[in-house]
């Protein structure tokens, strides 16, 4: 009997606070919408922590200036933003200006919700108003002196952000303008996909091109078929995002989390959408690979040889992998990457990849921190990113000392 | 036949729900549910901890010299290897005995110990540690009161003769019976020998390079195909290979 009352107090709750929310229309629809669009945007990834309250904030997020953490999103009068109307919302999204004259940093990717469309900012709006209120104050700002000061950001939205919701291309289809439009905007891709400047803005001109990430690489995404996915069909893209792996790669890191929490729950057609516009790049003048490593090179004999002896038996000789368990490396972007801080990282540390519903076996790499030598890893490494077709500079085991001892500080 | 096939027979049904009882009692007494992704640790690794650990781990020093002197006469050293010593067996053995096998922590332990037969197998309540620690110490007595010399000061020939005479059982040992701990130390020697170097034993795989082993390889998928070939493969350990090292 008390569950009963307790959940029709509940459910009454929820009617009055979606009643609230949505200006007339109808509200459970509008919600349902905007649920999928916080999906879509991965809210969750900043604003939850593991095994916490939804959207009580507290994630802690590393940049380059040092450490921001995820606000408080409920709608908790306090510490929340219970207190806000949807226009403080609305600037939040499209200017990244919070109440009070708060500036935010582009750890919110402000930068790309700044392309979504009023409309889609409503639902999220009521569907945020639909969350249970949580009380837990979250200091946002943890970044050392000059950065923590806000003021700076009048200069840095200055150089580093165009306002201004998507406007679609006529020339273009209308999937893949909806794919523009969730890359772009929600899907914010470019947040982690797209090398920053000096200050740490997007650098445009090479949007998707691949960026460091704090210890992992965010691969090259665009249409280049030597360093990003050119050669993966509009099917296998959505496969990756829908699955997490694809008969080439298999997420993990950061990107295991991003298809464990958005990108398994978009619906399909979005999902195609957003294959059809990373496939259809205007860039077509992309650079020409390195030559490979001569085959004799003495790091090219020796990392052959640990291939053979300790890579082999899962990713194959051939460097072709096993389909949807173990990574192909043969003409593999993130092997053929500049930056190879991810590739360093999981031979060390090893990895798990992300598990979904689809495809839930989520296997892992061994570590191998305790049984190669920085050289021998160096070598190893020369050796895929020079063999099956693949073409990339050397790995120094400078390179590797220094991640290894980055990682262990941690 | 039609009526069989309408559906269970009694002796079926009772013999199916008897079944059914047992596997649910044996989930319930220990079943683990594992639900999503399973844990997964950086850095994560269960090699051997101690394979390169310097000093023993089980032995004490005059323990130690007395295996090495049993391991070199079980493997001397010919044309064809090392002896059993400098290849490390008694490392082996030591290493081993400080893990679980030289308490058996993982065999059944309770009750009763009664002499078997051959067939068998081990019936001893002693578990290994005790069977060096004893055995070693009636050995020690008995070659004082034969040789007034422990068995590691005895000329090859005669440490020879008293391995023999273990061997055959023609030697009480107090404690422990002789022939029992001469297959003990014999068949720990012979895993130090031929076990994979990380274990303490085999150094620079000695034994593998003796009879032609490749080592700890995973498969051979990318020779197959090769047909009357000499493939000259490097022996593999856990720990590595020479053919690792760079040249040049």
């Amino acid at each position: 009997m008390k569950t009963t009352l307790s959940l029709c107090a509940g459910l009454l709750a929820l009617s009055l606070g979606t009643a609230n929310a949505a200006s007339g229309g109808d509200s459970y629809n509008l919600v349902q919408k905007g649920r999928y669009l916080a999906t879509l945007g991965d809210c969750t990834a900043c604003h939850t922590q593991p095994g916490k309250p939804l959207f009580a904030g507290g994630v802690s997020i590393d940049t380059p200036f040092g450490k921001l953490v995820g606000a408080n999103i409920t709608p908790d009068p306090e510490t929340g933003i219970g207190g806000w109307s949807f226009e403080d919302f609305q600037n939040v999204m499209s200017k990244g200006h919070a109440p009070g004259d708060k500036r935010l940093y582009g750890a919110m990717p402000y930068t790309a919700y700044t392309k979504v469309s009023r409309e889609d900012n409503q639902a999220i709006w009521a569907y945020l108003q639909t969350v249970q209120p949580v009380h837990n104050p979250v200091e946002t700002n943890l970044l050392p002196f000059p950065f923590n000061l806000r003021s700076s950001l009048i200069a840095w939205n200055l150089l580093n952000f165009e306002e201004g919701e998507f406007k679609p291309d006529a020339k273009k289809s209308e999937q893949w303008n909806r794919g523009a439009y969730l890359v772009q905007g929600l899907g914010h891709c470019g947040t982690c996909h797209t090398p920053k400047s000096l200050t740490g803005g997007d650098k445009n001109d090479a949007f998707l091109a691949g960026a460091d990430l704090q210890g992992w690489v965010a691969p090259n995404i665009t249409a280049d078929p030597h360093a990003g996915i050119g050669a993966w069909s509009v099917e296998e893209i959505v496969q990756y995002l829908k699955t997490g792996a694809n008969r080439f790669d298999i997420a993990s890191g950061p990107m295991a989390e991003a298809v464990e929490h958005s990108t398994q729950h978009w619906k399909d057609e979005d999902l195609m959408a957003v294959a059809v516009y990373l496939k259809d790049d205007p860039r077509t003048d992309w650079p020409k690979p390195v030559e490979p490593l001569a085959a004799d090179s003495p790091a090219m004999v020796a990392g052959k040889a640990i291939y053979a002896d300790r890579c082999s038996a899962c990713h194959v000789g051939s460097g072709e992998g096993i389909a949807h368990l173990f990574p192909k490396l043969a003409k593999a972007p993130l092997v053929n990457a500049a930056d190879t801080a991810s590739l360093i990282r999981v031979v060390l540390a090893g990895s798990r990849a992300g598990g979904t519903e689809a495809a839930p076996t989520a296997p892992a790499m061994p570590s191998f921190a305790w049984n190669l030598s920085d050289e021998n890893i160096a070598d190893v490494l020369t050796y895929v990113r020079n063999s099956w077709g693949n073409s990339a500079s050397p790995v120094s085991s400078a390179e590797v000392t220094d991640l290894r001892d980055s990682l262990n500080e941690r | 036949m039609t009526d069989k096939s309408k559906g269970f027979t009694r002796r079926q049904i009772l013999v199916s729900s008897a079944a059914s009882l047992a596997v649910g009692a044996a989930a319930s007494a220990k079943a683990a549910t594992v639900a999503g992704t399973p844990g997964w640790i950086p850095f994560d690794h269960n090699g051997p901890m101690h394979y390169d650990t310097p000093g023993w781990q089980f032995f004490t020093a005059e323990e130690a010299r007395e295996v090495e002197a049993i391991v070199e006469r079980l493997i001397p050293a010919d044309d064809l290897s090392v002896s059993g010593k400098d290849a490390g067996c008694a490392v082996f053995i030591d290493r081993q005995l400080a893990g679980e096998y030289g308490t058996f922590a993982r065999l059944y332990r309770e009750g009763p110990f009664t002499p078997g037969t051959p067939a068998q197998a081990d019936q001893s309540p002693l578990v290994p540690q005790e069977r060096y620690r004893i055995g070693l110490a009636a050995l020690g007595k008995y070659c004082q009161a034969q040789f007034q010399k422990p068995f590691s000061g005895l000329e090859g020939e005669q440490r020879d003769k008293v391995l023999t005479d273990l061997e055959k059982g023609a030697i009480t040992l107090e404690g422990i019976d002789a022939q029992f701990f001469f297959q003990q130390v014999l068949g720990n020697t012979m895993e130090g020998f031929f076990a994979d170097p990380i274990y303490g034993g085999n150094r620079d795989m000695v034994s593998w390079k003796m009879i032609g082993f490749p080592g700890a390889r995973y498969d051979y998928r990318d020779y197959i195909a090769l047909h009357n070939q000499k493939l000259d493969l490097v022996p593999l350990s856990i720990i590595g290979s020479s053919a690792w090292n760079k040249k040049g």
